[in-house]
């Protein structure tokens, strides 16, 4: 062992340039995978953990009715039910409403609370985060804490179609309800500002049920039979919904998308590393196949040898994977943030054993299966024939490039020479090139749809996206459409009305209404099949579809106010936003079922038109039959923002990452190359070839591995990304990706990919310019 | 009258070692003249093959000027040598330094294409020099690994001599050599010269330095003396006694 260790010692003080590499890159894939498996383990049960501490709800149900009949129908209801264990029924307020977040707004359906009924409830607690000495206003989701919306400032809270102006006093959490991405997003108000919303008649007054479950895995059914039971009982009432399944989720979205993109950086950086790795070993036998030699004939076993190597890579690994999980603990108060501002979940970082120790049993275990399975061949050098200097490692087949025959110029020939001839440092190159392309594409495709233009984006997550949208009263249903058509502001106007149905033997589903499909903006969120076009076809979540086995041609039943209707399946839908749990019928199809009492129609205005001054005028003009009015554009905007400054952030590292790892590799590489040709330098500097020329062929003899894999690579991964990224979305309901590839940022950033890896070949190879024809100086 | 080819003044050269700064050269004034065999012997540790890569550009001097015909290479950068390298000198090492990865041919025309831009004639060139060191086509298709060290040491020569050098620098041709080999090397050597080749040899084996018209005997970093053996004469027993005497005169 103490002869191994020392072996290792020397080889290490050898080599201090690629361990210094390999240690980098070791660290960065120890960081990542430890960031991975924070973010998927921890971090994602912190939501169970402030479930269990809020005593949270697993089924919320928000209905539309305050009286003594709806309450005690509800008692008994929840009393009967086999699953229910506790509930809770509170007074509140519910109206869809909105304010500002984020340059843009915030719309969702709101549940106001009176502060203190509400921090009295037994289930589905709500904590205070920040509170204040202010008497009189408004507490919102720690999640809207922002510079704009702070303790003692003002916020315009859009409840309908009315605009209330309230002091923020504080910022609380609950796990349920605290995000527009929980379907309903509770808020409270100070006692006299309750009363003052209750007696305006802004918000109807409703019943909030929250219900604590034996299995919260039976969340769902549970949801779907209390809102059928609910409507059975009042088919008129309105009711919104939620429960632990979609909430866990949907609050986790951006965890998600991180903790996707982020296995897979530390997978390719852990394979690239591993390659480099072998790479090393396979290198350090054919330059040093006359010292194990020498070893070997001293009396060294070939086990004490691949001991020394075991040794040396595996203190590369723990000490690097050591500093790297060190590094990832100071990353993710920055991830959190980030994280926070869209789970809206305060987390608490804390040492996580199991990820730590985990990610130290990968990277060593791997790390040391590598070196074994590369090192092996050590045991079968034969003293004698190693001391004869490598007969066996030089490949005399093939005069790769023969000069005599060859009309390539002379420095590009000798290139290619030492290209073919180092089969080993091209398979290293294509896997990261490959790597890197993948990087490169995936960066371009969130680029181009999130950052640039987040339309691709907000169609595959939100679904339809207009400027507006307002919902009236059907009786002035058809006075208001005239007036809009006759508005030279209004390009399109078509009704997109969401109504929560239920699949008869199913779940909840949420469906969409719409008069003609060939309307809407989004044409992509039937992928498969078509829009509904008659009153018996519907359209299904293909995630939904997929999970209870339903073809396009089959029927389901589907029921609705207490009617149940069959239709047949034209094709499938995906967003994200139900989690792939919605379905597009036609309005008559609808009518099956029953009639709207309120519509909401999207609308596209002129681009100089200022939407909230559009609504204003609308609601002058339709007075109470305007329920309420979105300004979709600005909700967008502020809703998208968090995704894009996460997606910006991730693009950012993803590529800060790319070229990090490129140049420890090529660094890497280079002075494998410069090492193992030192003598081959020194000779044709003899001969007369200047530094230039020999740089140039080094960098030459990279460039077809780099330039092919780069292509191939973009070539590919611009096939396969729009998969790849449906796979990662899978979980929230989308089945396939249309996001545009953007060719022309792919072809220039292969171009700089490339380019980059020249210059940076070019810039390690500076170093032959120290190898002199002197270094052949025999004897003295 | 000989031409002059190189000429040093107050060549001389330095290196640190171990933090002292050891004299391998102290003021060498030299002329070498075209057409001529010029043998550099001494002890070893003399500073023979330091000189003879000082001469050749292969490195630069601590002090003095090194001119070749009326140009002065001391001053140039490590590219500009080269490239006077290319056009002017040839060189054989004791280590013989074939490039590993390529064949004999391509290890010759990795040195003929930087200077004979006409690939026929290069060829034609290097198929004539393969024949003339008695190496068969099928021998310049092998690697060096493939062959012997004779066959070897004569592609290295081959290899020098592709360019048309105005001087041929060899480095202990024979040193890794066995006799007979080693005699095939020197007598294509002496061939060449008697062809109007000038070369500078570097050795320390008498057999070697008969072939050699002009002998300088290195000592200390000085030129401590040197003997002219007139024009090459196979089996002349007075130029080995001729050579005998100044070598022990030199303290040999």
């Amino acid at each position: 062992m103490r002869k191994s260790f020392l072996l290792a010692r020397s080889n290490l003080r050898k080599s201090k340039g690629q361990t210094a590499a390999i240690f980098v890159l070791m660290l960065l894939a120890a960081s990542m995978l430890n960031l991975w498996l924070m973010l998927s383990t921890d971090y994602k049960q912190n939501f169970d953990r402030y479930h269990d501490k809020l005593h949270a709800e697993h089924v919320t149900l928000s209905v539309d009715r305050h009286d003594t009949e709806m309450q005690n129908f509800l008692i008994r209801t929840l009393e009967k039910k086999k699953q229910t264990t506790e509930f809770s029924l509170t007074d509140s307020m519910h109206m869809v409403g909105s304010f500002a977040f984020h340059g843009g707004e915030i719309s969702t359906e709101l549940i106001f609370l009176e502060k203190q009924a509400a921090l009295s409830r037994s289930v589905g607690k709500i904590e205070l985060i920040k509170d204040s000495n202010i008497q009189s206003g408004i507490y919102l989701p720690i999640l809207y804490q922002s510079e704009k919306n702070a303790i003692g400032k003002t916020i315009q809270v859009s409840v309908g179609s009315h605009k209330i102006e309230y002091t923020i006093c504080g910022f609380f959490n609950s796990i349920m309800a605290g995000s527009h991405n929980c379907s309903l997003c509770e808020v409270l108000l100070t006692e006299d500002k309750y009363r003052e919303l209750e007696q305006s008649g802004y918000a109807p007054a409703s019943t909030l049920c929250s219900i604590r479950l034996k299995e919260k895995s039976k969340s769902q059914s549970y949801e779907t039979q209390l809102k059928n039971m609910v409507s059975s009982y009042d088919p008129s009432v309105r009711t919104i919904s939620n429960s632990y399944t979609l909430v866990s989720q949907s609050r986790y979205i951006s965890q998600m998308i991180c903790s996707g993109i982020i296995s897979a950086m530390a997978f390719f950086i852990l394979l690239i590393a591993l390659i480099v790795v072998a790479s090393n070993i396979l290198n350090y036998i054919q330059e040093n196949m006359k010292n194990l030699g020498t070893l070997k004939a001293v009396g060294y076993t070939g086990s004490q040898l691949i001991h020394a190597l075991l040794l040396q890579f595996l203190g590369i690994s723990l000490a690097a994977s050591l500093l790297g999980e060190s590094i990832s603990y100071g990353m993710f108060p920055f991830l959190n943030t980030m994280m926070i501002s869209q789970t809206g979940i305060p987390y608490r970082i804390h040492f996580l054993p199991f990820p730590f120790f985990f990610t130290l049993l990968v990277s060593s275990g791997v790390t040391a299966l590598v070196v074994w399975l590369s090192s092996r061949r050590i045991k079968k050098v034969e003293p004698i024939v190693a001391l004869r200097q490598g007969l066996l490692t030089h490949n005399f087949k093939k005069n790769w490039i023969s000069l005599e025959t060859t009309g390539i110029p002379l420095d590009l020939a000798l290139a290619l020479k030492t290209t073919f001839s180092a089969m080993k440092q091209n398979i290293t190159v294509c896997i990261t090139m490959l790597v890197l392309s993948l990087i490169v594409v995936f960066s371009g495709l969130m680029t181009e749809n999130v950052i640039v233009d987040m339309t691709p984006f907000s169609n595959l997550i939100v679904g339809e996206t207009a400027d507006s949208c307002i919902n009236i009263q059907t009786d002035l249903e058809k006075a208001f459409l005239q007036k809009m058509q006759s508005d030279p502001r209004v390009e399109k106007i078509y009704l997109y009305h969401s109504v929560s149905v239920r699949h008869v033997n199913g779940v909840e589903l949420v469906a969409t209404i719409c008069d003609d499909f060939a309307k809407v903006n989004n044409q992509d969120v039937v992928f498969e099949g078509r829009f509904p076009k008659f009153d018996n076809e519907i359209a299904i979540a293909a995630k939904y579809a997929k999970e209870h086995d339903l073809n396009i041609g089959d029927e389901i039943t589907i029921a609705a106010n207490g009617m149940e209707a069959a239709y047949l399946i034209s094709g499938y839908t995906q967003t994200s936003n139900q989690l792939g749990k919605d379905c597009l019928l036609t309005r008559a199809g609808y009518m099956r079922l029953g009639k709207l009492s309120n519509a909401s129609y999207y609308l596209n205005l002129s681009d100089q038109t200022d939407i909230d001054i559009f609504h204003e005028e609308i609601k002058e003009h339709f007075q109470k039959a305007v329920n309420t009015t979105i300004n979709v554009a600005s909700i967008l905007e502020g809703s998208a923002s968090v995704y894009v400054s996460l997606m910006m952030m991730i693009v950012i590292t993803v590529l800060v990452l790319s070229v990090i790892i490129i140049a420890f590799v090529l660094y890497l590489l280079v002075r494998t190359m410069l090492r193992n040709k030192k003598q081959d330098y020194g000779i044709l500097k003899a001969l007369g070839f200047t530094t230039k020329q020999l740089i140039l062929q080094t960098a030459f003899s990279f460039l077809p591995a780099v330039i092919l894999s780069t292509i191939v690579g973009s070539a590919v991964c611009s096939l396969i990304i729009n998969p790849l990224t449906a796979f990662f979305l899978n979980s929230i309901g989308i089945v396939k990706c249309t996001f545009r590839v953007p060719a022309d940022y792919i072809i220039l950033a292969s171009i700089i990919l490339i380019l980059s890896a020249f210059l940076l070949i070019c810039l390690f190879a500076w170093k032959i310019r120290k190898i002199t024809p002197r270094s052949l100086l025999a004897g003295e | 009258m000989k031409n002059i080819l190189l000429k040093t003044s107050q060549l001389s050269k330095s290196f640190s070692s171990g933090g002292r700064l050891q004299h391998v050269l102290k003021n060498i004034d030299l002329e070498l003249y075209e057409g001529d065999f010029t043998v550099i012997m001494g002890a070893s540790g003399a500073g023979k093959s330091t000189l003879l890569y000082a001469l050749s550009g292969m490195d630069t001097p601590s002090l003095g000027t090194i001119a070749f015909k009326d140009q002065i290479i001391s001053t140039l950068n490590q590219d500009q040598l080269a490239i006077f390298r290319r056009h002017h000198c040839g060189f054989v090492f004791q280590q013989i330094y074939l490039i590993d990865g390529m064949s004999l041919m391509d290890n010759v025309l990795s040195a003929g294409l930087l200077v004979i831009k006409d690939k026929k004639i290069l060829l034609d060139r290097a198929r004539n020099l393969f024949t003339a060191v008695d190496l068969s086509e099928e021998t310049w298709k092998k690697f060096p690994a493939q062959i012997s060290g004779g066959e070897a040491q004569r592609a290295g020569m081959v290899r020098a001599l592709i360019n048309h050098p105005e001087i041929l620098f060899a480095d202990e041709p024979t040193g890794a050599l066995n006799f007979k080999t080693g005699l095939d090397v020197l007598n294509t050597l002496t061939d060449f010269n008697e062809h109007g080749q000038s070369i500078v040899m570097v050795t320390h084996d008498m057999r070697s330095a008969r072939r050699g018209n002009r002998i300088l005997y290195l000592k200390d970093g000085i030129i401590l003396g040197e003997c002219n053996l007139g024009k090459y004469i196979p089996q002349d027993p007075a130029r080995h006694n001729t050579l005998s005497a100044f070598l022990s005169e030199m303290g040999w």
